[in-house]
């Protein structure tokens, strides 16, 4: 992945479901190592275009690019890119801890030196890290989730509603962990229902209806 | 608290129910659920009697000492895994929790699993009474004998109560009863590989049985009166749990999708463990360490499997063919132990996008400790049978290593297969219609054990076993393997989609 492109072009993008429009010529540019954090009303479409962005849904018409390439489910693309836009599964007998290990792993990172303990602090699942995430609760599936997005290397970051089911102090966590992602050269791509969460995260605000070229 | 009254509730239930179904649907129910017996019962009555009561008794003193734990076990953990005491799901969600009388909400469910522990224990008797007794038997000690049996069977049902009520106990009782059909497996085993005296004497008179089978229905019963006295005072989760089994079961039967009822089983097994956050292997892939992590956590199913390496003795005396289809299955779910791994990707690739691997390297990955597992246990079976003489001379444990890949590609094939397609058209026959989505679906991944056509055709004609059968397995087994790696994944794709 070249980073001299935007991390997330969008043109003319064009989705319905059966006869409802939902997506209408909608256009966006996220430039590389920015953020970018769409808001709007539930059914406008947020996790549509988070999910044609991702590639897990094919659009009726436009174009997107991502860091200059088309996405697809190429190994190269999922290594450059993390999503949290589709529910999680977990594996069979693994712990919190030892799901986040495998992740590093798998990145060729060195499980002692990925942090992984700080990361299960910071998201306050320390105490957790022998459970089986199943056992866990919905809020604290959700920062497992994020906790294995943040730890493994990646580009770019595709996140739907990251601070859903968290608490107060935990989106300000996640939303501090997403400031230091972008600090340190990533691309952001979120849709939020908290204004507060997405300035914390350091990520430009923008309305879904200004994305569109025609207004609805 | 004051109780509502149960009966008029279950009466204005039942009665809106019916209010839905067709005049003279349960009659017709009946009707052709009696009707399929007697269809059924009339085709195979002759294997039933070889079953139940073989023309001259055929078991040994051993065997029939090693029947009684195997079947009757099997019953025990069978009502234990299912309850005994279960709910509908919707009346434990809506009846449970209202202010009837607990007893009598549970009193039917317990009289149906007491008739049903009765009748099995009853048959389970007969059938080891017509193996092992000689026919002189008269007709009073073969109806005591199998009173008695049924009621052991309700005797089992009382204590599997008392463990589903009680506390840790249960498990340990359980372990102990497993332990009991290993030691009863490990008798018929012995019993199949020596010359045994076939069972004669030593029965006991009608007159002895009389006094022994009364105390017995005494004790049952006295047991069986205090099981109803306290039967409000079992606990509400373990009767949503079962509530939750029997609801599972019914749409596994319905839907005819046999994986819902094992994903049930496996998270409840999960979520009963208590695990400790370990290191995964540095030195080995790291999905490779991940697959050897799930066996080392299933420690016991692995024992399992290793006994039941001398399974395949049991047929010693059957065609030679059927000894090479068990070592082939064997190898199978041996492969199957960390298979849930692969399922879990299948169904829902999410963590395989996240660890940014594509299918192809995954896959390479995922088969080596099923293939290490089913050569294992082919090896083991083989050698088993080789060293007690029902195979001919050669070297089979190294047949037995060439069957890992053959166990291996099965396996995961059968972890990737998904849910069964309902869509796919229904067959027309004599019989009826059979649908065949899951037709095809329980063939595929035991499909793959065609790959080990070479050893099966060399079991089967029981020629000693050259070097070359062994090379031409390998050979077979190995191409067969990378074959599937080919045709199945891909090196520029992350999901494992093989549909």
């Amino acid at each position: 992945m070249v980073s001299d492109h935007p991390a997330v072009e969008v043109d003319g993008l064009h989705v319905s479901y059966g006869s409802t429009p939902v997506l209408v010529d909608v256009a966006l540019v996220v430039p590389a190592g920015t953020g970018v954090c769409v808001t709007g009303e539930n059914g406008i479409g947020k996790s549509t275009l988070l999910r044609c962005v991702s590639s897990l849904q094919e659009p009726d018409a436009g174009e997107i690019r991502v860091f200059g390439g088309s996405p697809g489910g190429t190994p190269e693309f999922w290594r450059a890119v993390v999503t949290t836009v589709e529910p999680p599964t977990w594996y069979p007998g693994l712990t919190v801890r030892e799901h986040a290990e495998l992740v590093c792993r798998a990145h060729g990172q060195d499980p002692d030196e990925a942090g992984i303990d700080e990361a299960l602090d910071r998201l306050g699942l320390a105490g957790h890290a022998d459970a089986i995430p199943p056992q866990l609760s919905s809020g604290q599936k959700q920062r497992l989730t994020l906790t294995c997005a943040l730890l493994r290397p990646s580009s770019l970051l595709i996140l739907d509603e990251p601070e859903q089911r968290l608490d107060r102090e935990g989106r300000a966590e996640v939303a501090g962990l997403l400031a230091e992602y972008l600090r340190d050269g990533g691309s952001l791509l979120m849709a939020s229902h908290d204004d507060v969460f997405a300035a914390a995260s350091g990520a430009a605000i923008t309305t879904m209806e200004s994305l569109s070229a025609v207004p609805r | 608290m004051t109780t509502v009254p149960l009966v008029p509730v279950r009466r204005w239930i039942s009665r809106r129910q019916s209010a839905h179904r067709e005049r003279g649907a349960t009659a017709g129910n009946i009707y052709f659920a009696v009707l399929f017996l007697a269809v059924v019962g009339g085709m195979v009555h002759r294997q039933l009697a070889v079953v139940f009561w073989p023309t001259h008794p055929n078991a040994s003193g051993l065997a029939a000492a090693g029947l009684v734990p195997v079947l009757f076990g099997l019953l025990y953990l069978a009502l234990r895994r299912f309850g005994p005491l279960a709910l509908s799901r919707p009346a434990a969600s809506w009846l449970l929790p209202a202010p009837v009388s607990r007893r009598r909400l549970l009193l039917p469910s317990l009289r149906l699993t007491a008739i049903v522990a009765a009748l099995t224990g009853t048959l389970l008797g007969l059938a080891i009474v017509g193996h092992a007794a000689p026919r002189t038997l008269g007709g009073e000690t073969i109806a005591l004998l199998g009173t008695g049996a049924g009621l052991a069977g309700v005797g089992l049902l009382l204590v599997a109560l008392a463990a589903q009520a009680g506390g840790r106990w249960g498990d340990r009782l359980d372990a102990l009863v497993s332990l009991l059909l290993a030691a009863g497996l490990a008798g018929l085993i012995a019993d199949a590989t020596t010359d045994e005296p076939l069972a004669a004497g030593g029965w006991p008179t009608a007159t002895t049985l009389v006094p022994l089978v009364g105390a017995v229905a005494l004790v049952v019963g006295s047991f069986f009166a205090l099981a109803v006295r306290g039967l409000a005072r079992t606990p509400n989760e373990r009767i949503l749990d079962a509530a939750k089994t029997a609801g599972t079961l019914f749409d596994s039967a319905f839907g005819m999708e046999p994986s819902f009822l094992t994903d049930m089983i496996e998270r409840r097994y999960w979520a009963r463990r208590k695990l400790r956050s370990v290191r995964f292997p540095a030195r080995l892939p790291v999905l490779v360490g991940q697959d050897l992590l799930l066996v080392l956590r299933r420690r016991s199913r692995v024992l399992w499997l290793l006994l039941a390496a001398g399974l395949p003795v049991l047929l010693a005396s059957a065609p030679h063919a059927l000894i090479g289809i068990a070592v082939l299955i064997g190898a199978l779910l041996a492969a199957g132990i960390p298979a849930g791994n692969v399922k879990t990707d299948a169904g829902n690739p999410v963590l395989l996008r996240l660890l940014g691997l594509s299918s192809r390297q995954a896959m390479l990955q995922r088969i080596w400790v099923p293939g290490v597992l089913a050569a294992l246990w082919s090896t083991a079976a083989l050698t088993v049978l080789s060293v007690l003489g029902d195979l001919p001379a050669g070297p089979w444990w190294a047949l037995g290593i060439t069957l890992g890949p053959v166990g291996a590609v099965a396996a995961v094939r059968r972890a990737r297969v998904g849910f069964v397609r309902n869509e796919l058209l229904p067959l027309d026959t004599p019989m009826g219609t059979v649908s065949t989505g899951p037709l095809v679906n329980a063939v595929i991944g035991p499909d793959a054990l065609l790959l080990g056509l070479p050893a099966l055709i060399e079991i089967a004609q029981g020629h000693p076993l050259s070097w070359l059968t062994v090379l031409v397995q390998a050979v077979v087994g190995g191409v067969g393997a990378r074959a599937y790696l080919a045709g199945t994944t891909d090196p520029d794709r992350v999901v494992l989609n093989n549909r």
